[in-house]
C-alpha cells in the first residue's frame, strides 16, 4: 500500500496496489467490503457525505457509498490519478497525471470546470476560501478560482512539487523537490519566507497554531514559525520522510521507516514503534487507536 | 525456441588467480571459507541475432571520463552544467560533430528506450533526474517521440522514494517492474538464469518483460558506489541485477555469488543486445555502505559522469577510483578478505568503514570480461579525463 486509511463511521478505508478500496471494522480488522478498480491505487481516499472517493491509475475517480461499497457514481480523469479528491461545498476537485485539474458535482460527478496546467499532478489540493491550491510537476504552485477553474497567479519554485500545500492565516506553505520549504502569500503568490532543507520535499505540512511541520528526505522533521520561517525544532529520524505529518493534540506522529511520536512543542521523540516493515504513510490517530499501512500490505492497530 | 546454455564454474581456482595479487595481501583468507560456484543454466530465445550494438558495445575499450566543479554544488546537482558535460563527453565518445549525431549512433527515431535508472540508495544518492532528463532530450533530440521513452527499474517503491515520476517530463513513462518482492507478474518466464545458490526453493531468476519483449534499447544510468557483496556496483550490476527477478538469494552472508551471475546475466539475450550505452552517474560516489546508506559520511560530491558502451571497461575504472578514495580515507581494499571486518551487524557496517557485511567480489567485472562483454584490463581501456571545458 502507497496510501493512507482513513476512518469513518468505526471503519477503516484503505486503497491498495492491487486496486481494491477496503473497508475494514475497527474492532476486529475483519474486511466489511471491498471495492475493486479497474488499476492499481496510489491514491489516498477521501470522504464526501456518505461516499468514499478514490481514484486510481486508470484514471476514473469513483465514489462508493461508505456503508454498503456499491458504486455511485464515477468520473473519468485525463490520465492517472495519483491525487486525493478534496471536496468543498458541493464540488470535488482532483488533479492527473496529464496535469488536468477538475472540478465534478459532488451529487453525480458532473464536470463543472476542467483547466490543464504546465505539468503532472501528484499534489492533493487544498481549498481555502474560494480558491483551490495545488503545485505540480512544472514546479509552480497555482491559484485557481474555485468556481471557474481560472489560473489567478502561479507562483515557481526550482523543481517539480509533489507536496500537497496547506493553508492557515492567507499564508500556502509547500514543499518543493528543489529542496526548499516555502510560505506563500496566498492572495497574490509572493514568496514571504523560504527555508532549505538537505533533500527534496514530498512530505505535505501540517500545521498548528504558529507552527508548521514538515519532513524532508533527509530524514529530518522540522518546526517552523509560520510568520517568520525561523526553526523552533529538528529532529533526525530514522528513514527519508515522504509521508505526511499528523498532529492530534501535543503530539507529532509521524512515518520514517517506523512510526514516530514526538512533542510537538520541542520536538522530543516520545515513542517509537517499529512493526518491521516500511512504513511511510501517514497514520490515523484517534483517543482509542492510531491505524497505519505498511508498503508490505499489512494494515496496523496500535492501541 | 528456447536456447538452454550452461555454466559452469571450472574457475573457482581460475577465480582465484584473477585476483591472487589482492588476495596474496590479505593474510586471513582461507579458501575453505568461499563455497564452491554452482552450474548456472541459461534458457534464452534461440535464434536471436545478436545486434552489431551488443555489449561491448560501438566504442569497446573506450571509457570517457569528465568532471566539473560546478556540476554539484551543496548537494544540488546543476543540469545545465550536467548537460554541458553529457554532450561533450559523448561527442568525445562517439567522434561525432555535434551532440545530436553522437545520438543517433545508439537511437534511432523508431526505438522505443528505456533508460535503466539505478534508484537504490534513494533518496540520497541514486542514479540524478538532472540526468536522466538530459538523455531524455537527446533521446527524443534524434525523434523519438517521449511515449516511447520509459525510465524504469525493478522496485516501483524505490522508484517513489526517488520521486521520479513528477521529475521526469510529461509524457515519459516511468515504470517499477515490481510492487512488492515475490511479484513476477512483470517478468518473462521464457527467459530466465537458473541455479541452487544455498538450498532455496526458488532457483530461477527471470528477465524482466520490459525489457524481453518491450524495449529496443535500454541507456543504462548506473551509480557510483562501492557494493558489499559486488564490490562495486556500476554498469553491470544495473544492468544484470537490474533485469532479472529473485537476486537477493544470490547473497547469503558472508558469501555472494555476483561472481559469476552478474556478468552471466549481461550476457544473455536480448538484454545484451539491447543496452547500447552506459552513462554513469557520479555527481556522488558512495565509497562505503553500499548500495543503500543514506550516511552522508561516506557520499563524496565527485561530480563526474564517466560514459561508454564498454560496461566491464568502465565498471574497471569506477572500481579504480573507488579503491582510491577509500585507500584515501583509511578504509580497506573492498579486495579485503579479512574475516575480521565481518559484520552481522547492519548498523555497525552502515557506520564503519572498516566494516562489511559479505567476502566482496569485484572480480565480477573481470569475470563478465572473460564472457566477451568487455575489457578489464586497465592497460588496453582508452580512458580519456576531460576537464572544465
Amino acid at each position: 500500500m502507497r496510501s493512507a486509511p482513513i476512518l469513518y463511521d468505526g471503519l477503516l478505508y484503505v486503497s491498495s496496489l492491487a486496486g481494491f478500496l477496503n473497508a475494514l471494522d475497527t474492532r476486529t480488522g475483519k474486511v466489511r467490503w471491498r471495492f475493486k478498480t479497474t488499476a492499481p491505487i496510489h491514491s489516498t481516499p477521501s470522504l464526501n457525505s456518505g461516499q468514499v472517493l478514490v481514484s486510481c491509475d486508470g484514471g476514473t475517480l469513483y465514489a462508493i457509498d461508505s456503508s454498503s461499497g456499491t458504486k455511485t457514481w464515477d468520473v473519468p480523469a485525463g490520465g492517472e490519478v495519483w491525487t486525493s479528491a478534496i471536496v468543498s461545498k458541493d464540488t470535488i476537485f482532483f488533479g492527473d497525471t496529464n496535469g488536468n485539474m477538475q472540478a465534478v458535482s459532488s451529487t453525480n460527478g458532473t464536470l463543472q470546470w476542467k483547466r490543464a496546467l504546465g505539468g503532472k499532478i501528484y499534489s492533493t489540493a487544498c481549498i481555502a476560501g474560494q480558491r483551490v491550491f495545488v503545485g505540480s510537476s512544472d514546479g509552480r504552485v497555482y491559484s485557481m478560482d474555485a468556481k471557474s477553474g481560472d489560473i489567478l497567479w502561479k507562483t515557481p519554485t526550482g523543481d517539480g512539487i509533489d507536496s500537497s500545500p496547506a493553508v492557515a492565516k492567507e499564508t500556502l506553505f509547500v514543499g518543493s523537490l528543489d529542496y526548499f520549504f516555502y510560505a506563500i502569500d496566498t492572495v497574490n503568490g509572493a514568496i514571504r519566507w523560504q527555508h532549505g532543507a538537505e533533500l527534496g520535499i514530498t512530505s505535505s505540512p501540517a500545521i498548528s497554531g504558529d507552527l508548521v511541520v514538515f519532513g524532508c528526505k533527509a530524514g529530518v522533521l522540522r518546526a517552523l514559525n509560520v510568520q517568520t520561517g525561523k526553526v523552533i525544532w529538528a529532529q533526525r529520524l530514522g528513514q527519508a520522510i515522504t509521508a505526511p505529518p499528523v498532529i492530534s493534540g501535543g503530539t507529532v506522529w509521524i512515518q520514517s521507516g517506523m512510526t514516530y511520536a514526538l512533542n510537538l512543542a520541542d520536538g522530543n521523540i516520545l515513542w517509537r514503534a517499529s512493526l518491521g516493515n516500511s512504513l511511510q504513510s501517514a497514520p490515523v490517530v484517534t483517543e482509542a487507536a492510531v491505524y497505519l499501512t505498511g508498503i508490505e500490505g499489512n494494515v496496523y492497530a496500535l492501541a | 525456441m528456447i536456447d538452454r546454455r550452461l555454466f559452469v564454474k571450472h574457475t573457482f581456482l581460475g577465480g582465484l588467480v584473477l585476483c591472487l595479487d589482492h588476495w596474496a595481501t590479505s593474510p586471513a583468507y582461507s579458501e575453505d571459507l568461499i563455497p564452491p560456484v554452482p552450474p548456472i543454466y541459461v534458457n534464452e530465445p534461440a535464434g536471436t541475432q545478436p545486434s552489431p550494438l551488443r555489449m561491448p558495445g560501438l566504442f569497446p575499450g573506450h571509457v570517457v571520463e569528465i568532471g566539473d566543479p560546478q556540476a554539484i554544488v551543496a548537494n544540488r546537482v546543476s543540469q545545465p552544467v550536467v548537460r554541458r558535460m553529457l554532450e561533450r563527453a559523448l561527442r568525445e565518445l562517439t567522434g561525432a560533430q555535434d551532440v545530436r549525431e553522437a545520438w543517433s549512433k545508439f537511437i534511432e527515431p523508431k526505438d522505443i528506450v528505456g533508460i535503466k535508472i539505478n534508484p537504490s540508495g534513494a533518496p540520497a544518492c541514486c542514479s540524478s533526474p538532472e540526468i536522466v532528463r538530459e538523455i531524455v532530450a537527446g533521446v527524443q533530440s534524434v525523434g523519438v517521440p517521449v511515449e516511447n521513452i520509459h525510465v524504469y527499474d525493478r522496485y516501483a517503491y524505490e522508484i517513489d522514494i526517488g520521486s521520479y515520476q513528477t521529475l521526469v517530463p510529461s509524457g515519459v513513462r516511468v515504470i517499477g517492474v515490481e510492487d512488492r518482492k515475490l511479484d513476477a507478474s512483470g517478468y518473462d518466464s521464457n527467459i530466465y538464469c537458473e541455479a541452487n545458490f544455498f538450498g532455496e526453493w526458488e532457483t530461477r531468476s527471470y528477465m524482466a518483460s520490459i525489457v524481453s519483449s518491450s524495449l529496443t534499447k535500454i541507456i543504462s544510468v548506473p551509480t557510483m558506489k562501492d557494493h558489499s557483496a559486488a564490490g562495486v556496483t556500476g554498469c553491470l550490476k544495473n544492468i544484470g541485477y537490474g533485469t532479472f527477478n529473485n537476486v537477493d538469494r544470490s547473497h547469503r552472508r558472508p558469501f555472494s555469488f555476483t561472481d559469476p551471475l552478474i556478468g552471466i546475466m549481461c550476457s544473455v539475450e536480448p538484454l545484451r543486445s539491447k543496452a547500447v550505452l552506459h552513462i554513469m552517474d557520479g555527481m556522488r560516489m558512495l565509497w562505503h555502505g553500499g548500495p543503500l546508506s543514506q550516511n552522508p559520511k561516506f557520499i563524496f560530491p565527485a561530480g563526474i559522469l564517466i560514459v561508454g558502451t564498454d560496461p566491464v571497461a568502465m565498471d574497471t575504472i569506477e572500481l579504480e577510483k573507488i579503491e582510491a578514495k577509500r585507500r584515501k580515507e583509511g578504509a580497506p581494499s573492498v579486495w579485503s578478505r579479512d574475516p575480521k571486518s565481518l559484520t552481522d551487524n547492519g548498523d555497525e557496517f552502515f557506520e564503519d568503514a572498516t566494516k562489511n557485511l559479505f567476502y566482496r567480489q569485484p572480480h565480477h567485472i573481470a569475470a563478465a570480461g572473460k564472457l566477451g562483454l568487455g575489457t578489464s584490463d586497465l592497460k588496453q581501456i582508452d580512458h580519456r579525463v576531460l576537464g572544465v571545458g
